[in-house]
């Protein structure tokens, strides 16, 4: 009752959940346009993610496996559903995710292992025992129904490479979208609700960092400890806002092609019929007309203890938006921008300098 | 420059047998701007004030134009030229700009709308943008300042004294201030100038006299002179290597996120306001005298309220908050210093321990519902050794102290309630050299604890040496931030006006 009572004078003063209020990118996350002078290593169509193994770098592109070594690109394994994700494994396997339904592991000590059940993708083992499922109702492709239908019905799963055996650690994630291991537990970066979340042996959820300026995807160790946190996309207060507008937001879902939602994008700026956020801002004493990002590009080097140190960007006027997974290799900082469907290299040496200056 | 219009020989003001200014020579010649500078308590005030004729000289002579005179009350003093705009306002608040331009040249038959008519003429010839309808109250500070500069040309005083008069402008006010004190220069009239701001002496004035400890030090041109000889002279120990150095060499890392604002609105001065605040480091608040700064800050400690309907959000440790007065946010850790000292800052006929234990009362509330004497006088003295309050007694009343020592006792009343975000407003304004050091360390040394300091100011080389990161508001937000390594005085200028 009174949290009926909470929520209606919410709505009616705009305080609380219906604030609609989005967080700066302020601080270690002030923008730059590091994202945008990071090389091109190559092209994809349909990459999901990218692994190492600290020797070579593989791609998920469509049903292929591709490994990336001495500039050249071979095919290391081809599956008969789409790679949603990988890991490599410590042993030199290497742990696939396909199509959100099951976990196959290549190579190493338990070469040829599979996990079904529960397992759906996109999914990213940390430690090749934790897996992220975003959603028990919408498939990786879909991602965008799961936000704007308010989904929460991601899991952490930990499975057994060996027996292939799935256990549940914790459901109700607002899309489990990332994992990595953090102090005796797991991290997990909970996209719908912007942060990122510890989740113990017996698990208990704890926030590290929220009320991130951005939806956060996938989580990759750094060296020297710490994390690189990806994030596909910014939020705006017009997507907020119509999150907050159920029925506007439901007929919106019926009615309207998905690629015309008043939503987050992996990419955008390819059609006059995009929904924009109208605003201006006043520079030089002139008015000039501005619109919110669509899509952005971003990803954040965090510390050990998981608060941000600094941040590399791709803006409203940029490109390489939708990064969705990044992995270290021989100095190198590989990252790949599902938006325009690249991967990108950039030395670690130039991000430690540029960030420091 | 010919002769001197003013002269004092040997002056000396005793209060209760100790002396404010001592033995002083002193000329100003006729069109010439000088400058008068020197620690708080150095005795410049007392020496304007003797010009001014707020005063009398206990010994020692005044010449104005070669005649000796000796004002009683600064109606004498005007009458013979010389007027004063001092630091605390003289205006009436409750009067309009144009009446009171116009106080005590008042007609048998005065019609108003005349009046406002000659004030607005003035005040636009002076480029002052006043509105001459308008109640002083209703003015800020920069506005009464202008005031009261417009107040003392009405006057067509031959010497015009200026106690720290760009304190309250922003950087454009000042451009103007100074281009009219140039006008009054070259329209003979002869200008004092006591400033904190070094800068300005060294661009504004012809000569600086130095004054310490109520001694004359040194009277020279300006142009023999440079920053770290004027601070030498002020202070008689070398601080150019501690004050405003430039560039931090050491910038401090963020830690948690302590506070974060978003969307903050409050009509008319604070517009969808966005920041964050981290522990450890020192977050410079730069901005223009209206762009919110302030008012933002306010908001956060409870001093001030958001708008009722989509106010925005203010989330302390990650906890939304909003505050109806300051002393929940006091309890939750958060320590706002004013600007304004004097009015906001100290109960000034209470002793210095009463004031530091009343910030203690604030944070304790209903917990100490007795006024403990002896825990008083211990806190008190504890926080007059902290911060090195340089005062005869802790039974001090804070008004008789100078105003580095005041603002000292202004920071510790909000240090003894243990807090975990420090917002410092102005905390060096109208406070001199030797404390505003003191004060520097002591906001690093906050930082350094691991607690978030923010630090608005309106000084560009204090925001430049002391920030980690640097916060610039416009118009009712932070439109740009700048880390202590990329910041240049025109980047942040550049920001907070266009």
């Amino acid at each position: 009752m009174i949290a009926a009572l909470r929520t209606l004078s919410d709505r009616l003063l705009g305080r609380g959940e219906a604030s609609i209020t989005v967080p700066i990118f302020d601080g270690a996350l002030k923008p730059n346009q590091m994202l945008e002078r990071a090389e091109v290593v190559d092209r994809f169509d349909e990459a999901n993610d990218i692994a190492t193994d600290g020797r070579v770098l593989f791609v998920a592109d469509g049903r292929r496996v591709l490994r990336l070594a001495d500039g050249a690109k071979t095919e290391a394994a081809a599956f008969d559903q789409t790679v949603t994700a990988l890991c490599a494994l410590g042993d030199g396997g290497l742990a696939v995710a396909l199509d959100g339904r099951e976990v196959c592991i290549r190579g190493g000590s338990a070469d040829g292992s599979r996990s079904t059940g529960p397992v759906h993708a996109p999914f990213h083992a940390a430690n090749a025992i934790a897996v992220t499922d975003g959603s028990l109702r919408n498939d990786g492709a879909q991602w965008v129904h799961d936000l704007m239908g308010r989904g929460s019905t991601g899991r952490l799963i930990l499975l057994d490479p060996r027996s292939g055996e799935v256990r549940e650690a914790v459901r109700g994630f607002a899309y489990a979208f990332g994992a990595g291991a953090f102090e005796n537990g797991c991290l997990v970066s909970e996209s719908w609700r912007h942060r990122l979340v510890a989740v113990g042996p017996e698990g208990r959820r704890r926030p590290v960092l929220d009320r991130l300026p951005v939806y956060p995807s996938r989580l990759a160790a750094a060296t020297g400890g710490g994390f690189w946190l990806t994030a596909f996309t910014a939020r705006t207060q017009l997507v907020e806002f119509v999150l907050r507008e159920n029925a506007y937001r439901r007929r919106m879902m019926s009615e309207i092609a998905p690629e015309h939602w008043i939503a987050p994008r992996l990419r955008s700026g390819e059609s006059y019929l995009e929904p924009m956020q109208g605003a201006h801002l006043r520079t030089m004493g002139v008015l000039k007309p501005w619109a919110p990002p669509r899509s952005y590009g971003l990803v954040v080097r965090l510390s050990a203890a998981g608060t941000p140190v600094y941040s590399l960007h791709s803006r409203v006027d940029g490109i390489n938006h939708g990064i969705v997974a990044a992995a270290e290799l021989a100095g190198f900082l590989y990252l790949l921008a599902k938006g325009p469907g690249r991967l990108l290299r950039l030395a670690l040496a130039d991000i430690e300098r540029e960030a420091a200056a | 420059m010919t002769g001197p219009i003013l002269e004092l020989r040997q002056a000396t003001k005793l209060y209760g047998g100790s002396p404010a200014i001592d033995g002083v020579d002193f000329s100003l010649a006729t069109g010439e701007i000088h400058a008068l500078v020197g620690e708080n308590g150095a005795g410049k005030s007392t020496l304007t004030k003797v010009m001014a004729g707020v005063v009398t000289l206990s010994s020692g002579k005044m010449l104005i134009g070669g005649r000796e005179v000796s004002p009683r009350t600064p109606l004498e003093a005007r009458q013979l030229g010389v007027a004063m705009v001092f630091q605390e306002n003289s205006l009436v608040p409750s009067m309009t700009v144009a009446q009171n331009l116009f106080l005590g040249q008042e007609k048998f038959y005065n019609r108003l709308r005349g009046i406002y008519i000659a004030a607005q003429q003035f005040l636009q010839s002076l480029n002052f943008d006043v509105p001459p309808t308008a109640t002083v109250a209703q003015l800020g500070a920069a506005k009464k300042q202008m005031v009261e500069i417009a107040r003392a040309v009405l006057h067509e005083a031959k010497v015009i004294i200026f106690d720290e008069p760009t304190a309250s402008l922003t950087p454009e006010e000042k451009k103007y201030f100074f281009d009219l004190v140039r006008e009054l220069k070259r329209r003979g009239v002869s200008v004092i100038f006591i400033s904190h701001a070094l800068e300005e002496a060294l661009l504004i004035s012809d000569r600086i006299t130095v004054l310490r400890d109520g001694r004359h030090v040194v009277t020279d041109e300006t142009k023999n002179f440079d920053r770290a000889r004027v601070i030498q002279a002020m202070v008689g120990r070398d601080l150019s290597k501690t004050l405003y150095a430039g560039h931090k060499e050491r910038v401090r890392p963020p830690g948690e996120r302590v506070l974060t604002v978003e969307n903050l609105r409050m009509a008319p001065m604070v517009k969808n306001n966005s920041l964050s605040v981290f522990a450890g480091q020192v977050t410079g608040v730069f901005g223009l005298v209206g762009s919110g700064r302030t008012e933002t800050f306010k908001i956060v400690s409870g001093i001030l309220k958001r708008d009722f309907f989509h106010g925005g959000e203010v989330i302390l440790r990650g906890k939304p908050i909003r505050y109806l007065t300051p002393a929940p946010a006091v309890r939750d850790g958060i320590a706002y210093i004013t600007e304004d000292r004097k009015v906001e800052g100290f109960f000034e006929t209470m002793s210095i321990a009463r004031n530091v234990y009343m910030g203690l009362l604030a944070k304790l509330g209903g917990r100490r519902p007795l006024v403990l004497n002896k825990e008083a006088e211990t806190v008190g003295k504890k926080w007059v050794d902290v911060l090195n309050v340089r005062a005869i007694g802790q039974d001090v009343k804070v008004v008789e102290l100078s105003g580095g020592n005041q603002q000292k006792i202004v920071i510790a009343k909000s240090l003894v309630q243990d807090p975990g975000l420090i917002i410092f407003d102005e905390p060096t304004r109208g406070v001199d050299v030797g404390a505003i050091a003191e004060i520097h360390q002591l906001i690093d040394r906050l930082a350094d604890e691991g607690n978030a300091v923010v630090m608005i100011s309106s000084y560009l080389p204090e925001i430049m040496a002391q920030s980690d990161r640097i916060l610039v508001c416009r118009q009712g937000k932070v439109v740009e931030e700048f880390s202590a390594h990329e910041a240049t005085e025109e980047k942040i200028m550049y920001a907070a006006i266009h």
